[in-house]
């Protein structure tokens, strides 16, 4: 209908002297769609990040003012520090995307400003807010510190998490919508019909939206990882570097801690794709997009490791963690088998040839590991591991005084043993049942492991009350090469971001608007994964670059955190910060 | 200091060089937008099986299932002892030759459902008559004769205007008697204002009803190149003649009624 309406708005500016309108503009060298695609997800990477810090920040804050622990106080302060002064960059490169919408794609940016014009008022109003809540919250740290005065600064935060979060909410639905309209969208719609709340609310949009609040605080978590474990190689002080230490040891638990929960929104948002139309749901899970997602679980498989591999090296600086060092070559080759068989594939297209070279329509070996069974109990294996690790770094320095320690650790090492008995046998049993029968056994299995992190985590925190220590953690003496395992996490995540934003964009196919608007401009194919991998990597480097060079510029204005005068000794050895499944 | 940055730099170009490459060595498949066909009546049938060929591996995603065995039944090899398709379909409804079964089970998808599926998820209407016959073609062409012709894609184009495309035609006839859908239905709000919304190409359906009689309002659905009203003199003969045609008597008269009513 757009197309209609952009012809006849043509024909008559011509004759009228109007101005014309067109479907696309041009862009020098790579052209349009990556100049749009490289605009968009560097804007997103900021936006993820300014959006994910408050969230910890404020909980951070929290701890200092309830937990009564100043240095907490001090990390939030250096979280919303590093949130500063990316602001501006998420602004600019908002501004980017937009004119870029504009100039170069003006037939469907008219088509969602006429649909959307009230919520983009309220989207600049509520940057607005957010804006100068932030400046307050920030600038106002020392002058509102004490008393009820905190308080009010502590609800600064909150508020600035809430004004943040809507705005987030409100551009998720435009994005949501060009992927799923509601159903009495059609092409022949003009939009100036569209009713504006099933346009805004429509079939991904909740999905979308709880999905990227948990991502946000593990992209979060992973750049702030980042921050510290340069700030650690570079620190010329002990004090600085255990600071920098601590401070990554947080970032890395705040990413991977939310990072086991994000599969669970994933399958809420898969499984929500699939029921508004299921050609969309194939097409991103068998049909071209199919190989995406063995490259995104190699990707989470160097998560998982990498994630790891920091913990277990971090126990080196833990008095009494020697007692659990030689379990770490176990969960090594756990977490090993579970990313081969994650990454094995099963659904690919093939063609006549491939067909009869495997010799049938499966291939003899990936026909057995490469579905869902085989996945799904690897993950949920994986996961249990990495909660253990966690447990284990978490008890390291510590030894139980209560009476019921012994029972206590047995009920946890049973929930454990029933745990992985649960997912291996349904993973076992998917083999012999129908595929609707099977997809339903992944909800026993994530409720096993979920169980377990709950269950456990509590049984923990009443065990350790009062626990004797087996000396202090040694903050900053950790080996340089643990500090590179958080650049590769920062990388990775900012990589799996571009990888995931691609395959929610390009499910759309050929069309602006899936089934209401086509995509009539050369660019309309949606490419392969190495090109998208090749794009995806520049977008990561911008952002990288960018981040590294205002992380640098903001460090040049602002005294160190460590040379306050209200600077506490070094931070002791429990670290509150950790997400539910990770810490206490 | 310049050798810890170093060393950070070579992290992180290795990490985003090594997932590139793990990217680029998988199997690179685009997905490509599905080829407007345009066919003479000779087409011959390896050109439309060619065609079909081309959309049943790319823009249809049909391989995606097909191919496979698992989720639908596969096309290109045997399925359950009776042969490729083109083998098969002749024998799948008892009545209905090959091209038929194929041709109904593509533009509705429940009609034939085979033991042990699901329904298929193919949306007939996002491909145009000439892509659906092609892809019967190509299946046809799996071990069995191609039996489509240019006819065929002639008859279901007269019969049904490629979906998706802009056509500055009426569409289709429809039974309702509601005046405000068909208004809807028949493309009039993409030019007209109503209720404050649509773009002002055409003279607005907003207080229409003090500015024209009845009369002329029928006149001007009707013959709308007749005369312009004033202000409108340059979209003069964009308005669709067809109307008249494509609306039944009563179905004008109750679209009338309502835009002589709106004062």
């Amino acid at each position: 209908m757009s197309v209609i309406a952009a012809v006849l708005q043509q024909a008559a500016a011509g004759a009228e002297g109007m101005v014309s309108v067109r479907m696309y503009g041009g862009f020098p060298g790579p052209g349009p769609r990556v100049a749009i695609w490289i605009a968009a997800q560097v804007h997103l990477l900021f936006a993820a990040f300014v959006l994910g810090v408050p969230m910890f920040a404020v909980v951070a804050e929290a701890i200092g003012i309830f937990g009564k622990e100043e240095k907490y106080d001090k990390l939030a302060k250096e979280f919303t520090r590093l949130l500063l002064v990316s602001y501006s960059a998420t602004a600019i490169w908002g501004a980017v995307l937009a004119f870029g919408l504009i100039t170069l794609y003006p037939g469907v940016w008219n088509y969602l400003a006429e649909v959307f014009a009230p919520s983009m008022w309220a989207y600049v109003s509520l940057f607005f807010f957010e804006s100068f809540t932030l400046y307050l919250y920030y600038y106002g740290w020392e002058r509102w510190h004490d008393g009820r005065a905190k308080i009010v600064h502590w609800t600064l935060g909150i508020l600035l998490n809430v004004f943040g979060t809507t705005v987030m909410f409100i551009a998720n639905s435009w994005l949501t919508f060009m992927m799923s309209p509601p159903a009495e969208v059609t092409p022949d719609t003009s939009p100036g019909m569209v009713k504006f709340w099933s346009a805004f609310a429509n079939a991904t949009w909740m999905p979308i939206n709880i999905h990227r609040v948990i991502a946000n605080v593990v992209f979060g978590g992973a750049i702030v990882g980042a921050y510290a474990a340069y700030r650690f190689l570079t620190a010329r002080t002990d004090e600085e570097r255990a600071h920098y230490d601590w401070m990554g040891y947080v970032g890395n638990t705040i990413a991977i801690g939310a990072l086991i929960v994000l599969p669970f929104a994933g399958y809420y948002l898969g499984r929500e794709i699939y029921e508004f139309n299921q050609q969309m749901g194939i097409t991103m899970m068998g049909g071209f997009m199919s190989w995406l997602w063995i490259i995104q679980a190699f990707l989470i498989g160097v998560l998982f490791l990498a994630g790891n591999y920091y913990l277990w090296v971090g126990m080196g600086r833990i008095p009494g963690a020697e007692r659990f060092q030689s379990y770490t070559k176990y969960m090594l080759v756990i977490l090993v088998i579970g990313v081969i068989v994650w990454a094995t594939p099963h659904t690919m297209i093939a063609n006549r040839e491939e067909l009869s070279a495997m010799g049938g329509a499966h291939h003899p070996f990936l026909g057995v590991l490469g579905v869902m069974s085989a996945k799904n109990t690897a993950v949920n294996i994986m996961i249990l591991t990495t909660f253990l690790s966690f447990l284990l770094y978490r008890r390291a320095n510590k030894r139980a005084v209560v009476s019921w320690a012994r029972t206590g650790t047995m009920i946890q090492g049973a929930i454990f043993a029933l745990a992985a008995v649960v997912v291996l046998f349904y993973g076992v049993y998917g083999y012999f049942v129908t595929a609707i029968v099977r997809i339903g056994f992944s909800v026993y299995q994530v409720l096993a492991v979920l169980f377990t992190i709950v269950a456990v985590t509590a049984i923990d925190i009443r065990m350790m009350k009062g626990a004797e220590s087996y000396g202090t953690i040694k903050w900053g003496q950790m080996p340089p090469r643990s500090q590179y395992a958080l650049f590769i996490l920062a990388v990775t995540f900012t990589w799996l971001m571009g990888l995931m934003g691609f395959a929610r964009s390009g499910i759309r196919q050929h069309w602006h608007i899936w089934e209401v608007m086509r995509d009539t401009s050369e660019y309309a194919a949606t490419p392969p994964l190495g090109y998208a991998a090749q794009i995806i990597s520049v977008c990561v480097l911008i952002f990288l670059t960018l981040v590294a060079f205002i992380f640098w510029v903001g460090g040049l204005a602002e005294k160190p955190i460590l040379t306050h005068p209200r600077q506490d000794p070094l931070p002791p050895a429990d670290p509150r910060l950790a997400p539910a499944p990770a810490g206490d | 200091m310049w050798q810890t940055n170093l060393k950070i730099l070579l992290t992180v170009l290795g990490t985003l060089g090594l997932f590139t490459l793990v990217a680029n060595s998988i199997p690179q498949i685009a997905s490509e937008v599905p080829e407007e066909l345009s066919f003479s009546g000779n087409v011959s049938p390896e050109q439309l099986a060619a065609a079909g060929e081309q959309l049943f591996n790319g823009a249809g995603s049909c391989a995606a299932c097909h191919s496979l065995g698992t989720r639908a039944p596969s096309l290109l090899t045997d399925h359950a002892g009776e042969g490729t398709i083109g083998q098969r379909c002749g024998t799948r409804v008892s009545g209905e030759d090959c091209k038929a079964y194929l041709h109904q089970s593509l533009v509705e998808p429940t009609a034939y459902v085979v033991p042990g599926f699901d329904p298929m998820v193919f949306q007939a209407r996002t491909f145009s008559a000439a892509q659906i016959w092609s892809l019967v073609a190509f299946l046809e062409s799996q071990g069995g004769e191609v039996t489509v012709t240019g006819n065929d894609i002639g008859a279901s184009a007269d019969a049904a205007p490629a979906a998706g495309g802009v056509a500055m035609t009426a569409a289709p006839a429809s039974q309702t008697m509601d005046p405000k859908q068909l208004l809807q239905d028949n493309l009039c709000l993409g030019c007209h204002v109503l209720d404050g919304a649509g773009p002002p190409l055409g003279p607005s359906f907003d207080g229409i009803g003090s500015q024209r009689t009845a009369d002329q309002i029928r006149s001007g659905i009707v013959d709308p190149n007749a005369t312009a009203p004033p202000g409108y003199e340059a979209v003069k003969g964009v308005m669709p003649t067809t109307f008249g045609q494509s609306l039944t008597a009563a179905q004008l008269e109750a679209v009338v009624s309502y835009l002589a009513a709106r004062k």
